[in-house]
C-alpha cells in the first residue's frame, strides 16, 4: 500500500531497532530491543511473519501499529485473539490516513491467521471507530490511597496539579479532601477485612503461596473457571504465565496463589509500577460448591494478601480494573469493596472488532468477557 | 612472583571473572602481562603489557587526571613518567596518557598501578593515619582521596578495565582501543540490609522520639508533637515500617528479579545493641526466601572480642538453625589491620563491613570484592571483602534532591567498566513516613539497576563464584 512516497507494509526482522526508535523518540523513553522483543515476539504464537505495520517514508519507520496475538478461552474451547498495541505515527505525518492502512493490513493478517477478535484500550475512540472497532464499554478503577502526601501523582494524573484558578484551587481542596476521607475509609474496611480474613484462614485448609514459576495447573484452572462463571477470558496456561509474568523485562508482578492442600484454587497478580503506585494485574478464582469456603473468602484472602504487600513494598496506592457485569466481576468488586477498595469511573474505551466485519455486534459478545489489568499486556504484567 | 605482586595480579584474574568474559580473562592469563622492576620495565621491549612493582605508592593522590575510555572517564593518580628509553608513545595523549606503547608493542602504565592498587586493597591510607571518630571508624573525610574528591573512583575497577583493553589489543597486535565491547559482562548490585530494629516499640526507639520530642526546647523553639504519633502509632503497630518493610523489600526485589541479603542483629541490648533483643529472630529467618541469604549483623560491642562474638554467634544459629558464614558490623566497626583475621578466625567467610559511615565512597577502591591479605604472612586470607559503597540515609544526606541521580552515575559508570555496587538499605528507612525523605528512594534506585541491566549477585554468591574460579 502506498501513500505517495510513503510505504505501509510489514516490519522485517531486522527492523527491530528501528521500530523501537520511533517509540522511545516519541514518548522519550529507553525501552531496550530485548523489552520490545518479549512484547511483540510472542513465544507462543510462533509465525515467521509478526503481526506489526509500519510506515515507511524512504527508509525511515514514522509510524507503527501491532497486534499482540493472545490466546482466549470460553466454553467452546481455546481460539487466537489479538490486542492492538503500538499505536503510534510521527505527528508529522498525521491527517494521510495511515493508520487505516497500518491496520487493513493487520486485519488482512488476523484473518488469514484465525485470530477472531481484535481488541485494546484507547483514549482515541474517534480514530479507532474509524478504522471499524466498537466502543462496548470504558474501564473503571478500583484504588486504595495509601499515602497523602504522595498526592502530586495522583493529582497529575487528574491534571489539576498546577491549580491556575480559583475554580482549579477548589477542585485541588477538594480532591485532597475527598483523598484523605478516602484512606481513613480504606484503613478502616481494610482492618476489619483482616480479621475476617484471619478468622476464616483459622477455620480451613487454604494456604497462600508466592510462586516463582507459573503454575501447571493454571491451564485446568482456566478452563474450570469459564465452565463455572462462563464467558470468555485471557488463556492463563503455563505458557502465558511465563511470558507474560515470570519473564516480564519490565517490572515482574507477584503472582500469590492460593491452595487448599495440592489443589489450585487461583490467584492474585500485583505489581508496583515504576511510577510508585500498585497494580491488582490479575485474580482468578474456582471454588467447588462443596467446600467450607466460598469463593468470596478466597478471593478476599487473595485481595488482603496483594492489599498488604503492595502497601508494605512502598506504593503510593493500588489501582485494580472493573470493566463490566460478568459475574465473577462483580463479586471480585464487591469483596475489593470490603477490603477497602474505591471504585472510580474513571478510563480508558475499550475498543474490539471482530477479524470478520461481517460478524455481529461486539459489544454485545463483549459484555460476558472478564477483563482485568492483565488485558492490558503491558509494562506491570 | 613477588607474593605482594601474586596477591594483586590474583584478585586483578579474580575481577576479571566475576565481571568479564571467559575470553577476557584468557587474554590476561597468558604470558602478556608480566611485573617487573622500573629499570627492567622501561627496557621492555615487544608484545608485552609491563607493569613497575618496586614504585613506591603515595596513599595521598597525587596529580589525578581524566583519560576517555569505553563512553566514560578513568581517573587516575600517581602517574609515572615516561620513560627514559627512546620509542615510548603516550597512548592516548602526551598530557593525559593512559599507557606509554614502545614502537615494538611494549604497553607500560602510566599510572602506578600496581602500588596504587596495592596500597588500596591493604588499607594503606587508613594505617597511615591516627584518625578515628568516637565510635574507632576510619571516616570517608578523614581519606586523603575525599579531599581530592576521589572517593567515588573505583580505581581497581578502572584499572582492570585499561588491562583487559591493552591485553586484548596485545594478543592481536593492535594498539589499545580504550573500549571493551562485548568483553564486559553487565554489572552486579550487591543489596543488603542491616536488621537494626525490628519492632519500632522497643524503649530505646521510643525514647530516641520522646528525646526529640523535647529537643528543640533547650533552643527555645517549639516542641516537635509530631513525634509522639509515631510514638504512638508503633506501639500499637509495632511492626509496621519495620518488620512489615523486610516482606515488602523481598516482594519489591522479587518483582525485579534481584536478591539481598538480611544481616540480623542480636546479642546485647542498648542504644547501640540490638534494641529488639532475640525478638522476632526466627520470623525472620522464616521470611528469607531461599535464594536470599541470611548473616549476621556483629553486634556493637563484640568488636574485636571473640567471647561476645561467639556468643552472639551461637544465639543467632539457634533462633535461626541457619550457617552464618557473612556479615556485617553494626555502626560498621572496622580495623583496618585486625578485623578481617578476627571475623576469619570466628568462621565468617564474607564480610561487607568496609564502607564509610558518613558519605558515599570505594572505601577500598574496588566495586566488587577481594581477598584480605596478610601482609605479614604474605598469602591471601580465606575471608573475603566487598566494600559496601552506598548506604541509605548517607546517599540522601550527601546528594538529596541528586541522589538517585549519583546512583545512576555510578551504576552507569561500571556499566562501562565493570563491577558490582554494594548498597545497604535498613528496613527502618525503606518505607517509614517518620522519614518522609527516604520515601520511595530504595525503588528508584532498583529502577536504575534494571536501566542499566544490572544483575543482583549476594556476597555469599560472590565467594560462591569464586570458589568456582
Amino acid at each position: 500500500m502506498e501513500n505517495s512516497a510513503l510505504t505501509v507494509r510489514f516490519a522485517a526482522a531486522d527492523e527491530a531497532a528501528a521500530c523501537n526508535d520511533l517509540h522511545n523518540r516519541l514518548y522519550q523513553e529507553e525501552r531496550t530491543i530485548e523489552q520490545w522483543r518479549w512484547e511483540f515476539v510472542s513465544t507462543i504464537f510462533q509465525h515467521p511473519q509478526i503481526p506489526f505495520s509500519v510506515v515507511d517514508d524512504g527508509g525511515t519507520i514514522v509510524g507503527t501499529q501491532a497486534f499482540i496475538p493472545i490466546r482466549m478461552i470460553n466454553r467452546d474451547g481455546v481460539f487466537w485473539t489479538a490486542k492492538s498495541e503500538e499505536t503510534l505515527l510521527d505527528p508529522a505525518y498525521r491527517g494521510k490516513r495511515l493508520l487505516g492502512q497500518m491496520y487493513d493490513c493487520l486485519f488482512e493478517y488476523a484473518a488469514e491467521h484465525g485470530l477472531r477478535y481484535v481488541w485494546g484500550f484507547t483514549p482515541a475512540d474517534k480514530a479507532l471507530r474509524r478504522v471499524g472497532f466498537d466502543i462496548p464499554t470504558r474501564t473503571s478503577q478500583l484504588i486504595i490511597p495509601f499515602y497523602c502526601r504522595d498526592l502530586p501523582v495522583l493529582l497529575q494524573r487528574a491534571g489539576i496539579n498546577k491549580p491556575a484558578g480559583v475554580r482549579d484551587r477548589i477542585r485541588l481542596a477538594g480532591f485532597k479532601i475527598g483523598c484523605v476521607a478516602a484512606r481513613l475509609a480504606s484503613a478502616a474496611r481494610f482492618a476489619r477485612a483482616e480479621r475476617v480474613t484471619r478468622r476464616v484462614s483459622t477455620s480451613h485448609a487454604l494456604r497462600l503461596q508466592v510462586l516463582e514459576q507459573p503454575p501447571e495447573q493454571s491451564d485446568a484452572l482456566c478452563r474450570r473457571f469459564v465452565s463455572q462463571w462462563g464467558g470468555t477470558t485471557i488463556f492463563r496456561d503455563a505458557d502465558y504465565l511465563r511470558w507474560r509474568i515470570f519473564e516480564n523485562p519490565y517490572v515482574r508482578p507477584i503472582m500469590c496463589a492460593a491452595y487448599d492442600g495440592e489443589e489450585l484454587l487461583g490467584w492474585a497478580i500485583y505489581s508496583m509500577g515504576d511510577d510508585g503506585a500498585g497494580y491488582l494485574v490479575d485474580v482468578l478464582v474456582v471454588t467447588e460448591p462443596n467446600r467450607p469456603y466460598t469463593p468470596e473468602d478466597v478471593v478476599r484472602r487473595l485481595l488482603v494478601q496483594a492489599v498488604r504487600s503492595i502497601r508494605n513494598m512502598g506504593a503510593i496506592a493500588i489501582r485494580g480494573w472493573h470493566v463490566n457485569d460478568h459475574p465473577f466481576a462483580e463479586l471480585v468488586m464487591r469483596v475489593a469493596r470490603s477490603v477497602g477498595f474505591h471504585h472510580v469511573r474513571r478510563g480508558q474505551s475499550v475498543v474490539v472488532r471482530a477479524a470478520d466485519p461481517q460478524a455481529t455486534s461486539m459489544s454485545q459478545n463483549f459484555a460476558e468477557w472478564y477483563v482485568t489489568r492483565i488485558f492490558m499486556e503491558g509494562t506491570v504484567g | 612472583m613477588n607474593p605482594d605482586v601474586a596477591y594483586v595480579w590474583r584478585q586483578i584474574l579474580n575481577h576479571v571473572s566475576l565481571f568479564f568474559t571467559a575470553e577476557a580473562r584468557a587474554h590476561l592469563e597468558g604470558d602478556t602481562v608480566r611485573f617487573l622492576s622500573w629499570d627492567e620495565a622501561q627496557r621492555s621491549t615487544g608484545s608485552h603489557l609491563v607493569i613497575p612493582i618496586d614504585i613506591p605508592a603515595s596513599v595521598d593522590p597525587e596529580s589525578p587526571y581524566t583519560v576517555p575510555f569505553n563512553g566514560t572517564e578513568l581517573t587516575l593518580w600517581n602517574r609515572l613518567p615516561r620513560p627514559s628509553t627512546p620509542n615510548w608513545e603516550p597512548i592516548p595523549c602526551e598530557t593525559r596518557p593512559l599507557w606509554y606503547r614502545h614502537r615494538t608493542g611494549t604497553l607500560l602504565p602510566a599510572w602506578n598501578l600496581y602500588g596504587t592498587l596495592f596500597g588500596l586493597l591493604t588499607f594503606q591510607e587508613e594505617l597511615r593515619s591516627s584518625q578515628r571518630d568516637g565510635h574507632g571508624r576510619f571516616l570517608a573525610s578523614y581519606s586523603p582521596r575525599y579531599r581530592r574528591g576521589l572517593l567515588e573512583v573505583p580505581a581497581f575497577n578502572e584499572a582492570v578495565a585499561a588491562l583487559v583493553d591493552a591485553c586484548t589489543a596485545l594478543d592481536t597486535d593492535a594498539e589499545p582501543q580504550l573500549r571493551l565491547g562485548p568483553a564486559l559482562r553487565p554489572p552486579a548490585i550487591v543489596l543488603s540490609h542491616d536488621c537494626d530494629v525490628l519492632y519500632g516499640n522497643d524503649l530505646w526507639t521510643q525514647g530516641v522520639r520522646a528525646y526529640r520530642v523535647f529537643q528543640p526546647l533547650a533552643r527555645a523553639r517549639a516542641p516537635r508533637l509530631g513525634q509522639l504519633w509515631w510514638m504512638g502509632r508503633n506501639a500499637v503497630t509495632p511492626r509496621r515500617y519495620y518488620f512489615d518493610n523486610l516482606t515488602g523489600m523481598v516482594d519489591l526485589e522479587r518483582s525485579f528479579g534481584y536478591r539481598s541479603t538480611f544481616y540480623a542483629l542480636n546479642g546485647t541490648g542498648g542504644r547501640f545493641g540490638a534494641r529488639n533483643g532475640t525478638r522476632g529472630l526466627d520470623e525472620l529467618a522464616a521470611m528469607v526466601p531461599d535464594g536470599w541469604d541470611l548473616g549476621m549483623h556483629y553486634n556493637y560491642d563484640t568488636f574485636l572480642n571473640r567471647d561476645r562474638f561467639q556468643a552472639q554467634l551461637d544465639q543467632l544459629k539457634h533462633f535461626t538453625s541457619k550457617d552464618m558464614v557473612s556479615g556485617r558490623a553494626h555502626y560498621l566497626r572496622f580495623d583496618p589491620e585486625r578485623s578481617l583475621p578476627f571475623l576469619e578466625s570466628c568462621g565468617i567467610e564474607v564480610d561487607e563491613s568496609a564502607g564509610y559511615s558518613d558519605g558515599l565512597g570505594y572505601r577500598c577502591g574496588i566495586g566488587g570484592c577481594f581477598e584480605a591479605y596478610d601482609t605479614t604472612a604474605r598469602t591471601p586470607r580465606a575471608i573475603v571483602e566487598v566494600p559496601m559503597v552506598i548506604m541509605d540515609t548517607t546517599l540522601v544526606i550527601q546528594y538529596a534532591e541528586v541522589a538517585i541521580a549519583t546512583v545512576r552515575r555510578m551504576l552507569t559508570h561500571l556499566q562501562h567498566v565493570g563491577g558490582a555496587l554494594s548498597v545497604i538499605f535498613h528496613p527502618g528507612v525503606f518505607h517509614n513516613p517518620e522519614f518522609p525523605e527516604m520515601l520511595g528512594i530504595y525503588h528508584r534506585i532498583l529502577v536504575e539497576c534494571r536501566r542499566v541491566g544490572a544483575r543482583a549477585l549476594t556476597a555469599r554468591d560472590l565467594v560462591n563464584a569464586l570458589q568456582r574460579n
